[in-house]
């Protein structure tokens, strides 16, 4: 009978109801948001780093990979070391340059990936081929790059190096073949990003990148410890930056610990409202119905059962208004999401507001425990209320 | 016959705007099982403090209550709630009914809470509110009763637990002289059938249908 006079009650003043739920779910959505956003970014990354199998990234000392334009020189001997390492089954390197396109109208910029096809974990081909190894008359293009050029598959495009800032024109020039349309996993949106052969992007580049690398891609064999195999190459390469995945997504953390603090406050504030908004509804009920709370003490019913029947009130609001509430946070979160993740230099396919089952559960059971919270105070106000003094100020 | 209901040398004061008023100053009344007691007096004489003490709704300042043989000061919240709840009923003047729920709810809430199964209580409200008049209006909420069908359903919901006694604080306060008349010879078919009635009323004709009238003045019994 609880749950039906509670729903009954609660329908009794529906403007008021209304007005509570849509409130308790605005509360709810807020609440949510708050907990997909405070570790929904770096699962989301963490995710993105190991989606290619790459365990771990060497870059030069002191940054993250693509983090600054640094790069480390003497890469093919320092790849051919990485890769005799024990437990290393693939290591590849990456060389992160700014290159322009010859087009009628000018000069366009491109970010470009200089790559070995064979172990590379930053694109997945969408369209066309891959490059051959040491293919140097190929070009992989991303769509956005594809789109500023005007270029697809088997068109040729005129790559310059950098400007020579002597004679204000670029120092070299070469001739490529789009080969493949990619999808470049750690670009932001809209980085007109391209990927050739290493030595094309070195060879361009000019005597500046000869033999240089920003970062490198290193495979673990299954089976072997990655913690073991990060030891020796530290031990190995004591210049280097050696990073797990697991150093990444820290160093990720510390860098968004604003959002982190954004979240909890937004999270406390969301609450608190949740618990002023069910406990002031709840203590105006009680109020108005003590008259009738004193009679149901009068014949018989326990403090307990009041207690429980004011409670299960809060909860005849708090359950539709925390069901709306994650709808609408989740409709939120992808709207928040999309804006969050248009910032200049995220990537585009991490994810601010991570949606998995233990995030929502973690919201959810917050918010009903938020909601027996609030109801607890009103209740136990209207179980300790005074009953033939209530009953006497009633009759008049 | 046994008595169900004493009280000794009742006090209940009370503090009011700084002041201690008086509301009941040694009151000593039995009340034999099967017995009808009217409770009559003017505004403020003591007689609806009397009941609330009787129905154990509140504690006196001196003295002793004890229904069926148990002092109530005996009692902790836990075990009077349990008293009130099987041995003794209430009416109101005011009816308190439980606006969302129907006259068949209204009826089984006492059973409710006291653990009766689902079909029992439902037969049993059913058969109380057929006692009362009001078999064809089972299903309808409170608020679309009169006063008079509202205060059947109140006393309908008194006797849901067969209590030993039913307390009545002005029973028919709210109602209409027809209505009240409706009332008064329901509670004159439960005196018939055995049931131990104290009522406090200011109805003459209520009173004059007790087998026995307790007058009160100034928080004493004055006959």
């Amino acid at each position: 009978m609880n749950w039906l006079w509670a729903v009954r009650d609660v329908l009794r003043h529906p403007v008021r109801s209304l007005l509570a739920l849509v409130g308790i779910a605005v509360a709810s959505a807020l609440l949510l948001d708050m907990v997909l956003l405070s570790g929904g970014i770096e699962r989301s990354f963490e995710k993105l780093l190991l989606s290619r199998g790459y365990q771990v990234r060497v870059s030069p000392k002191g940054t993250l990979p693509f983090d600054t334009e640094a790069s480390f020189g003497d890469a093919t001997t320092t790849l051919a070391r990485i890769r005799a390492t024990s437990g290393v089954v693939q290591a590849g390197p990456i060389l992160g340059a700014s290159l322009f396109a010859r087009l009628p109208a000018g000069l366009t910029p491109l970010v470009a990936y200089g790559i070995d096809p064979t172990a590379q974990g930053i694109y997945v081909v969408e369209e066309g081929g891959d490059l051959a190894p040491n293919d140097s008359s190929h070009v992989l293009l991303g769509a956005p790059a594809a789109k500023r050029l005007h270029a697809g598959l088997g068109d040729t495009i005129t790559l310059v190096g950098r400007l020579d800032p002597q004679i204000a024109a670029p120092a070299q020039s070469r001739l490529l073949v789009v080969r493949g349309i990619v999808h470049f996993l750690y670009d932001a949106r809209d980085q007109p990003s391209i990927a050739l052969s290493w030595s094309v992007v070195q060879s361009i580049q000019g005597h500046r990148a000869t033999d240089r690398a920003s970062v490198m891609l290193v495979r673990v064999a299954d089976g072997a410890d990655t913690g073991t195999v990060v030891r020796q190459l530290r031990h190995d390469f004591p210049a280097l930056g050696i990073n797990t995945v697991g150093d990444l997504v820290a160093k990720f953390r510390e860098r968004l610990a604003y959002f982190r603090q954004l979240s909890l406050i937004l999270g406390s504030i969301a609450l608190v409202v949740t618990v002023l908004l069910v406990s002031t509804l709840l203590a105006i009920t009680v109020n108005e119905r003590l008259g009738e709370i004193a009679t149901l003490r009068a014949i018989g019913v326990s403090r307990m059962a009041i207690v429980r029947q004011v409670v299960v009130q809060g909860m005849a609001l708090v359950l539709p208004g925390g069901v709306l509430g994650i709808a609408l946070g989740l409709i939120t979160a992808r709207w928040l999401d999309a804006i969050l993740t248009s910032f200049p230099g995220l990537p585009a396919a991490i994810s601010f507001f991570v949606a998995e089952p233990r995030q929502l559960a973690v919201a959810a059971v917050t918010l009903l425990l938020t909601g027996l919270g609030a109801g607890l105070l009103p209740a136990w106000q209207a179980a300790n209320a005074p009953i033939a003094a209530t009953l006497r100020s009633d009759a008049t | 016959m046994t008595v169900v209901l004493a009280a000794r040398d009742l006090e209940k004061r009370y503090a009011l705007q700084g002041q201690e008023v008086a509301a009941l100053r040694g009151v000593t009344l039995e009340v034999r099982q099967g017995e009808y007691v009217a409770m009559v007096g003017p505004s403020g004489s003591g007689k609806s403090t009397l009941l609330t003490l009787l129905g154990g709704l509140d504690s006196p300042t001196a003295g002793e209550v004890t229904v069926l043989g148990t002092p109530l000061s005996t009692l902790g919240d836990r075990q009077l709630t349990r008293l009130r709840l099987e041995r003794i009923g209430f009416v109101f003047q005011r009816f308190h009914l439980l606006s969302v729920l129907s006259a068949r709810e209204n009826v089984e809430l006492p059973m409710a809470e006291r653990g009766v199964g689902s079909a029992e209580r439902r037969a049993r409200a059913d058969e109380l509110l057929a006692y009362v008049g009001l078999a064809g209006r089972a299903h309808h909420r409170a608020t679309q009763l009169s006063g008079g069908e509202m205060q059947r359903v109140a006393i309908a919901r008194a006797l849901a637990n067969r209590p030993a006694i039913i307390l009545a604080d002005e029973p028919t306060g709210e109602l209409d002289m027809a209505t009240g008349k409706e009332i008064l010879a329901l509670f004159r078919r439960l005196h018939q059938d055995g049931t131990t009635l104290v009522v406090v009323t200011h109805d003459d004709q209520l009173a004059a249908e007790a087998g026995r009238v307790v007058r009160m003045l100034d928080g004493q019994i004055t006959a």
